[in-house]
């Protein structure tokens, strides 16, 4: 009995550990052939992200929504995302390939910087069949006034997808076309596509405009948009 | 453990390191050049301005924090009429008419200039807004602050009128001129 009892809690352990090794994301599964792949900003997950996903979900894309400030119990501050344990995003990433879908990443703000440095430990192989849309990425390690902009090294993006989705109403947008050239230079497959009349994180922001409440409602449509002009169905 | 150890301790790094830096000195550099126009079309420099401290603020109709303390820097022109500061918001990368349509329904008394392509911003090293200059008469970024302030009081007031006050005394004399909002 005692020794039945050790074999349950063994394979309980077991499980916990190969689980461990992944972040906790939430799931909304859909029977298509696309599964997208949240990944909030530093300030952690939004309600009009849920409803997003829940959206897509509902018209066949798969989404795993991860919120890594609450997944690794990190402040809610740019910096943290400097503390995501890259092994394990990655492993994230090769784990939503395994699933045989279409997999596009999403990353807001600060989280762009552990998806692509995430992105940079996959195989070439792995990294060439993922699409990556940053929004409004903040790629910066300084951005002081009156000093040129320095920017995070990535490691190596051969091959990789990405796609620049940044608000018009944004103190980076005219950076834009710098940190379009810092990611080629790390091998980036680069586009970009404004959207208009809004600000960062327009679905979470205090005081929004109608437009951005609107826009927020309908964000689905947008990233479906985005990807259909794309061509990373 | 260690995972929840090491974030506590990164927690107290990091939010140590935003509390707010207010305005930061600089040792009197050169200011990069400003190439801008104002609302009637009419091409904007630093040279226009030589002789009196500049406040040069970075902004857009589109930032809150941009907008709160546009207030206070009217009261600030009005407290500072006849005396040599001249206060200057380049707006950053808007057209003119989201900027008019801001001021229809702000009324402010100091030069508003544009900046539509966003060069300005980047000559500038521009990277978050609300973010203000404070030049000497001589043209030298003296003072840099990113973020909003209160502009006619506390710290930001001091550190105007430590500038005033490196002008000679004639130039500080109080001259009685235009001091009503458009």
């Amino acid at each position: 009995m005692r020794f039945f009892r050790f074999l349950l809690l063994s394979g309980w352990a077991c499980a916990f550990a190969v689980r461990a090794d992944l972040p906790d994301y939430q799931a909304f599964p859909a029977t298509g052939q696309q599964l997208l792949l949240w990944v909030a900003s530093e300030r952690g997950r939004a309600e009009p992200e849920v409803r997003a996903a829940q959206q897509l979900a509902a018209q066949g894309v798969e989404v795993w929504s991860l919120d890594l400030v609450n997944a690794y119990f990190l402040p809610q501050l740019p910096g943290s995302m400097d503390a995501v344990p890259l092994q394990e995003l990655a492993d994230w990433l090769r784990a939503s390939q395994a699933s045989g879908k279409r997999v596009i990443v999403v990353a807001v703000a600060r989280a762009a910087a552990p998806v692509l440095r995430a992105a940079a430990l996959l195989e070439p192989a792995e990294r060439q069949r993922l699409c990556v849309i940053l929004m409004y990425p903040n790629l910066y390690t300084v951005a002081e006034p009156l000093a040129a902009p320095d920017y995070l090294d990535l490691g190596t993006l051969t091959g990789l997808s990405v796609r620049v989705l940044q608000p018009r109403r944004s103190a980076a947008t005219p950076w834009l076309p710098g940190l379009l050239d810092h990611l080629a230079l790390h091998g980036v497959l680069v586009s970009q596509g404004m959207l208009e009349n809004l600000r960062e994180g327009y679905w979470a922001r205090e005081t929004p405009t109608e437009f951005e409440i609107a826009e927020s409602r309908r964000m689905d449509a947008m990233l479906l948009r985005e990807l259909n002009a794309w061509g990373c169905k | 453990m260690k995972r929840l150890l090491t974030t506590c301790v990164m927690s107290l790094l990091l939010t140590s390191g935003t509390q707010a830096a207010g305005f930061e000195a600089r040792a009197a550099t050169a200011a990069p050049g400003l190439k801008a126009q104002d609302l009637s079309g009419a091409p904007k420099t630093l040279a226009d301005y030589r002789g009196k401290v500049v406040l040069l603020n970075f902004w857009a109709s589109w930032c809150p924090p941009c907008l709160r303390e546009m207030p206070s820097m009217e009261q600030l022109r009005v407290k500072m009429a006849g005396r040599p500061l001249t206060i200057v918001a380049l707006d950053s990368a808007e057209t003119p008419d989201e900027v008019n349509a801001y001021l229809s329904r702000m009324k402010l008394g100091f030069p508003i200039l544009l900046d539509p392509d966003g060069s300005n911003t980047k000559r500038w090293n521009v990277f978050a807004l609300p973010t203000t200059f404070l030049l000497d008469a001589e043209g030298r970024v003296r003072y840099v602050l990113t973020g909003p302030t209160e502009w006619d009081e506390g710290e930001a007031l001091g550190v105007i009128e430590s500038l005033l006050a490196e002008l000679p005394a004639q130039a500080n004399q109080v001259e009685y001129g235009r001091s009503t909002p458009r």
